[in-house]
């Protein structure tokens, strides 16, 4: 504690106490030296810095997605162990937020088109952190996806969205500081192969409906809903991430792109080229990851182009005819000859898991209707009777409480942690 | 644009709820002291030339109107937050509008910086621009989505359509997306404006559609202090700003130059060959041209109120005049349409 206590108070010397003064006394930092680089800048009377305003709230835990190889590594954690006193060496009062030099960069997570994500820690209040490192294109500048994903994320705060806590700029770079979550869908059901426990799958699936729910209701669309998109932490808790191809929709509508959402998740009408989809785009999605969840291997897997997607769809849900779904016919990639006109087939009879939990194939069935206006909205897909077990408080909470909060409420270990010893003295309980 | 029947009315109160929360956290207009913005020396005027030169830029590079309002509203939340001169006015506004169509438009349609720099010619250069746009990222703290008075208008309207539909039924020639898509056009009008200025987007967008609903009906008073209780707008800035309205839309005729379209324009055929008519508007694309001319003020009065009423006189006559802004909206639509 004495330790902190110098170092605090050797730093408030130092760099004057305030945010600002902190700032200006610390030209090595990055986001400094931009501001001394870009002659524009001094042209402003008022520079600004742009995390100084961001209110404690958002300083929490983390969580981000990783690539699979690197998955098992959390022993590979160079903190873990580590006694406190050691954490003192690292951790500082008063380092200024959007600062690089505020966080430790500990091991790389995953690497995807437009950014590479590290795990990380911050040295102002110790928590570990997912940072998104996001490289800047020259002809472009700041991506798209990357301005997509901070201002619709402002505007979020809900216990099933990924929180981001912080942006630190620098000459080059671009970092997106998310709570660090430890794992995500795609791992979870690749480390339960064979579908997850019912029980497992009726929380992850509320969460994803809820967070869904939240913001649809703020009128902002997904667009890249699958496994990998959705975070996990080790409680059990599932947060909606990666809003870079997220839109924000007014009424009335403009028309999108049809080129959103992975194939494999893609509903029927946008792959038929329907522009003016709504909600009901990521209900489909949801829908399929339902399936996913329970039956042990994706919905619609498999194609490589559209029009096997669609036939892939249709020998399920029957090929669609104007009766079925008024207006199918006029959109663009409809053709007047499919090859095989399939009949609607009983869901639980292609995926056997359903029929076999209560209510699990009447939901999916609402939610993965061709015609995208029958589609269940998440609002009312909460309310379905798949979750009428689940205590009733559940519908109580407020956006930012987490459903765990719930008493009773807990993850159950899969059959696979039961059979394996190394799961052993983790926090399940055994049923 | 598109109406898919009646839209329940609570969705839309709780969508206006939604838009007045986010205006509330983050409406911010320059103010003006003098001659010029406060803290600068931008004039009023060359403010005004920026909010068209804005729409302009618009429409060359095909974007909804939508990413005009939202570049507007950057600008000018950008513009009370810093003192920024005027010789900085050009890269601030492009670079405004490039982070409105990031945030907006489709991957598609989003240009490369050197064909923006190229096609507005801004004077500026590629990396002023991206200098300019990082630094307004950091200014504005990366929360760029706003309730833009089109959103509002959107709202209002649809409400009033869901509320009394007979209104529309009754009073209205044109079918209501072309009928919202020209009160649109004289929210944009009124965006550059620089007296409208200390007006939040909500406030002007009910004043337009009051405006509009006077001359729809005897009884439009309900309508609209419905709505204006809705929209919890204090009384004194709906009048005040009313009163601004309706002078600036007044003057608007005589003093400016008046479009008329008359169809057979080789010009615009050429750029609107291909393009299917809009679908989902239902207005022929007809190839038209422009005609400009003084109108005397009784005449230009009229004409005032027929650009209010959405349908005047000249485009109640014949389907192939319309207003002109009207059309250019459309076609980038349609543009846009064939892009995808």
């Amino acid at each position: 504690m004495g330790e902190v206590l110098c170092i605090s108070v050797a730093c408030g010397a130092c760099c004057g106490g305030t945010g600002r003064a902190i700032s200006a006394s610390c030209p090595g930092t990055p986001s400094v030296s931009e501001e001394n680089h870009t002659p524009e800048l001094t042209d402003f009377s008022d520079v600004p810095c742009p995390v100084r305003a961001l209110p404690p709230q958002w300083y929490h835990t983390v969580q981000v997605r990783r690539i699979r190889s690197l998955r098992a590594r959390s022993n590979s954690d160079p903190l873990q162990g580590k006694n406190l006193g050691q954490g003192l060496q690292w951790q500082r009062k008063g380092l200024p937020f959007g600062n690089a030099s505020s966080y430790l960069n500990l091991e790389k997570l995953g690497e995807g088109s437009y950014a590479t994500v590290y795990k990380g820690i911050s040295r102002i209040n110790g928590q570990l952190v997912a940072l998104k490192v996001i490289s800047m294109k020259a002809e472009e500048g700041v991506p798209f996806t990357a301005i997509r994903e901070a201002s619709l994320l402002k505007g979020l705060k809900h216990a099933n969205v990924v929180l981001l806590h912080d942006i630190i700029q620098t000459k080059e770079t671009l970092t997106f500081v998310f709570e660090y979550v430890h794992t995500d869908l795609s791992q979870y059901m690749a480390q339960h192969p064979g579908g997850l426990l019912p029980y497992n799958v009726r929380l992850f699936m509320f969460q994803l409906l809820r967070g869904l729910a939240y913001i649809h209701h703020q009128h902002i669309l997904h667009r890249d809903l699958k496994p990998q998109n959705l975070l996990i932490s080790y409680l059990g808790e599932l947060k909606l991430a990666d809003f870079g191809l997220a839109r924000a929709k007014s009424i009335p509508s403009q028309t999108y792109s049809s080129e959103v959402v992975t194939l494999w998740y893609r509903p029927p009408d946008v792959l038929l080229g329907a522009t003016d989809y709504s909600a009901d785009l990521d209900i489909w999605g949801a829908g399929c990851i339902f399936i996913e969840m329970l039956q042990g291997y994706p919905a619609f897997s498999g194609v490589t182009d559209v029009f096997e997607q669609l036939e892939k769809i249709w020998s399920v849900i029957g090929t669609p005819t104007e009766d079925s779904w008024p207006g199918v016919s006029l959109l663009p990639h409809y053709k007047t000859e499919w090859l095989t006109l399939y009949e609607s087939q009983p869901f639980g009879s292609i995926w056997d898991r359903l029929a076999r939990v209560m209510g699990a194939e009447n939901l999916a069935q609402k939610m993965l209707k061709g015609c995208p206006r029958e589609r269940i909205s998440a609002e009312d897909a909460l309310l379905h009777k798949f979750f009428s077990t689940l205590p009733c408080q559940i519908h109580q909470l407020t956006d930012v409480r987490s459903i765990f909060t719930v008493p009773g409420l807990s993850l159950k270990p899969e059959m696979r942690d039961l059979f394996f010893s190394h799961q052993k003295g983790s926090h399940h309980k055994p049923w | 644009m598109k109406f898919t029947g009646l839209l329940e009315s609570h969705r839309l109160a709780a969508m206006l709820e939604n838009s007045l929360d986010t205006e509330a956290r983050k409406w911010k207009a320059p103010s003006f002291q003098g001659s010029t913005i406060k803290g600068t020396d931008i004039s009023p005027m060359q403010y005004e030339q920026a909010v068209v030169w804005l729409e302009k830029l618009r429409s060359i590079f095909h974007f909804y109107p939508d990413t005009f309002f939202l570049a507007v509203t950057i600008l000018n939340r950008m513009l009370a937050s810093v003192k920024a001169q005027v010789k900085y006015l050009r890269c601030i506004t492009v670079a405004c509008l490039y982070l409105a169509a990031k945030t907006n438009e489709e991957r598609e349609v989003i240009p490369l910086v050197k064909d923006l720099v190229e096609q507005s010619k801004c004077m500026c250069s590629s990396a002023e621009i991206l200098r300019m746009e990082r630094l307004i990222l950091d200014k504005l703290q990366w929360d760029l989505y706003m309730a833009t008075p089109m959103d509002f208008l959107n709202t209002f309207h649809a409400m009033v359509m869901s509320n009394s539909p007979s209104l529309f039924h009754d009073h209205l020639q044109i079918n209501p997306s072309r009928h919202v898509a020209l009160l649109t056009r004289q929210v944009q009008h009124c965006t550059a404006c620089h007296q409208l200025l200390q007006f939040r987007g909500s406030t002007l967008a009910l004043v337009i559609m009051t405006l509009e609903l006077e001359l729809m009906t005897a009884d439009w008073f309900p309508v609209s202090s419905d709505l204006l209780t809705k929209a919890k707008i204090e009384h004194a800035d709906f009048i005040c700003c009313k009163e601004t309205v309706e002078s600036n839309l007044e003057t608007l005729a005589p003093s400016n130059t008046v479009y008329l379209f008359i169809s057979t324009s080789k010009d615009v055929r050429s750029r609107n060959t291909a393009i299917p008519a809009c679908p989902t508007e239902g207005i022929p694309s007809n190839p038209l041209t422009v005609v400009s001319q003084k109108i005397d003020p009784p005449i230009g009065n009229t004409l005032a109120s027929s650009i209010r009423s959405g349908l005047g006189n000249l485009i109640e006559a014949d389907d192939e005049f319309d207003l002109g802004e009207i059309s250019t909206m459309k076609m980038a639509k349609a543009n846009r349409k064939n892009f995808s």
